[in-house]
């Protein structure tokens, strides 16, 4: 356990992301302790948004404890489920540029980004609890909530984008030292390698147009700057089929919530009952 | 003994506290600062109804709150920026940063003391509440303003060190400010009304002190 605290401490060091830590050109910790603490995280801030409901009702009813204990069941699902919805396409838009990230690289730079969200949100749940008890206005703990988990979102989505850009330039380095991808390393002799590269492709037919240098990893950033607006998008409107987290003081508990409205007409609702109109 | 402390008082105000690390106070003594200077505050602030046996209560919480306050706006805002500040890479840092809040804090209360005596005056001179409350918030505002003049020169070698320094102390005052304006509004009262009854926190129900300005405002426009 102290071992998995301790890598979610290295990812948000840095360590963990470091250009020594990916010479090969892909991640190399493994992610899943880090996957653990990351839930946990998760529960823990669930338990903080909870927190409103019981207060709310004074801690009297059964239905406040229950609120509590699905939000901490719910927000960490939220994150992983809006990964899983994403995941797929993601996977296929990466292959199909031919990134050479493998899928495992994927994986794990992805746990790794929610490692990070779930420790910035977590982070704030003190802040959250305190104003659960000191407020009674439902639509501000709705709009507190959605800015903290945006500013968590984008924290971790920089992340994603850093270690991106750190893991082409490392293979940027690798393809120029010519030693990498690392399952070649075994088949090629050092010596002989570069004097392969050196060698003039007899087949290049590169336009007037084409980008050199524009290789598949940058394509492979291309698809993830795609990609993080798409899982923005997703994790906002998972949020709301997944609602509610905080709980609204006028309603008894329930699970989940019938379909009705999305995301963004309720934040600028609650936008709009907090200016009283 | 004493000497010390004000001397020590003295290089914190000055922001001198890192270049002499050698008579550097203790974490302990620079939250005992911040005890004893806000009591001292909050002294004076409970004082308005007069210093009576029936108004000793009212004091006592009063003294109590300014403290309270500090310190509890400060736990809150603490675990959100040790993580963003780990995120930023300055974890290395994190145990001055953490001296260099704590002594902002404790400069905060020195210099609230130190007007301690304008509102004495004040409540010499005038009896209205609501008057006598706008007053306290103007000296905390001048306070918070002092006070976060000595934290950006207590960061200056940090920021010389990493400038990413800078966006962070600006992030926390960001976190601080909005914690503190509504721990300052739970807490009511800080001077209590003469005539009510003296109570630790105000007996209606909690309320969001955001939302009570932008209604205000709203009331006043006429929506």
């Amino acid at each position: 356990m102290i071992r998995w605290i301790k890598q979610l401490d290295g990812i948000l060091r840095g360590d963990a992301t470091r250009m020594s830590a990916l010479k090969h050109g892909k991640i190399e910790t493994p992610v899943g302790g880090v996957t653990v603490i990351t839930i946990l995280l998760g529960a823990t801030y669930g338990i903080c948004m909870g927190a409103y409901a019981m207060i709310r009702t004074g801690g009297a009813s059964a239905d406040a404890y229950w609120q509590m204990l699905a939000s901490a069941v719910k927000l960490p699902l939220l994150f992983f489920l809006t990964l899983l919805i994403t995941l797929p396409s993601l996977y296929v838009f990466n292959a199909l540029v031919g990134s050479r990230l493998s899928v495992l690289s994927v994986i794990r730079l992805l746990i790794s980004m929610l490692g990070v969200m779930l420790a910035v949100l977590a982070s704030f749940g003190p802040i959250v609890v305190f104003f659960s008890v000191s407020t009674d206005s439902y639509p501000f703990m709705k709009l507190l909530n959605v800015v903290v988990a945006a500013l968590a979102g984008f924290l971790g989505l920089a992340f994603l984008l850093r270690t991106l850009h750190r893991l082409v330039l490392a293979q940027i380095e690798v393809d120029r030292k010519g030693i990498a991808p690392a399952s070649k390393i075994e088949t090629s002799n050092d010596q002989d390698v570069p004097v392969e590269l050196i060698e003039v492709d007899e087949d290049d037919n590169t336009s007037a147009l084409d980008q050199v240098g524009y290789g598949t990893t940058e394509k492979a950033r291309s698809v993830f700057r795609i990609w993080i607006i798409v899982f923005s998008l997703v994790g906002a409107q998972m949020s709301w089929v997944l609602r509610p987290f905080i709980g609204s003081p006028d309603m008894p508990f329930t699970w989940f919530r019938a379909r009705e409205s999305n995301f963004f007409l309720d934040v600028i609702d609650s936008i709009g009952k907090l200016f009283g109109m | 003994m004493t000497r010390q402390a004000l001397n020590n008082i003295d290089d914190l105000l000055r922001a001198r506290m890192q270049f002499s690390l050698e008579r550097a106070p203790r974490h302990r003594q620079i939250i005992l600062w911040m005890i004893v200077f806000g009591l001292t505050y909050g002294i004076v602030m409970g004082s308005f109804g007069g210093i009576t046996p029936d108004r000793f209560q009212q004091i006592l919480y009063s003294a109590t709150k300014v403290p309270v306050l500090l310190a509890a706006t400060f736990l809150l805002s603490l675990p959100s920026f040790f993580v963003i500040n780990t995120l930023m890479g300055l974890r290395s840092d994190f145990a001055q940063v953490i001296r260099l809040l704590i002594s902002t804090q404790a400069a905060l209360t020195v210099i609230l003391a130190s007007f301690a005596p304008f509102t004495a005056l004040w409540y010499l001179s005038f009896a209205d509440y609501e008057v006598a409350k706008l007053f306290n918030a103007f000296m905390f505002g001048c306070a918070s303003i002092t006070a976060q003049l000595v934290l950006l020169r207590l960061y200056r070698p940090l920021i010389k060190k990493n400038p990413r320094h800078r966006v962070m102390v600006r992030l926390w005052l960001v976190i601080y400010a909005f914690v503190g304006i509504q721990m300052g509004w739970t807490l009511r009262p800080f001077i209590g009304k003469p005539g009510m009854e003296t109570t630790f926190f105000r007996q209606e129900a909690f309320t969001n002190a955001y939302v009570e300005v932008v209604q205000t405002i709203m009331r006043a426009v006429g929506w």
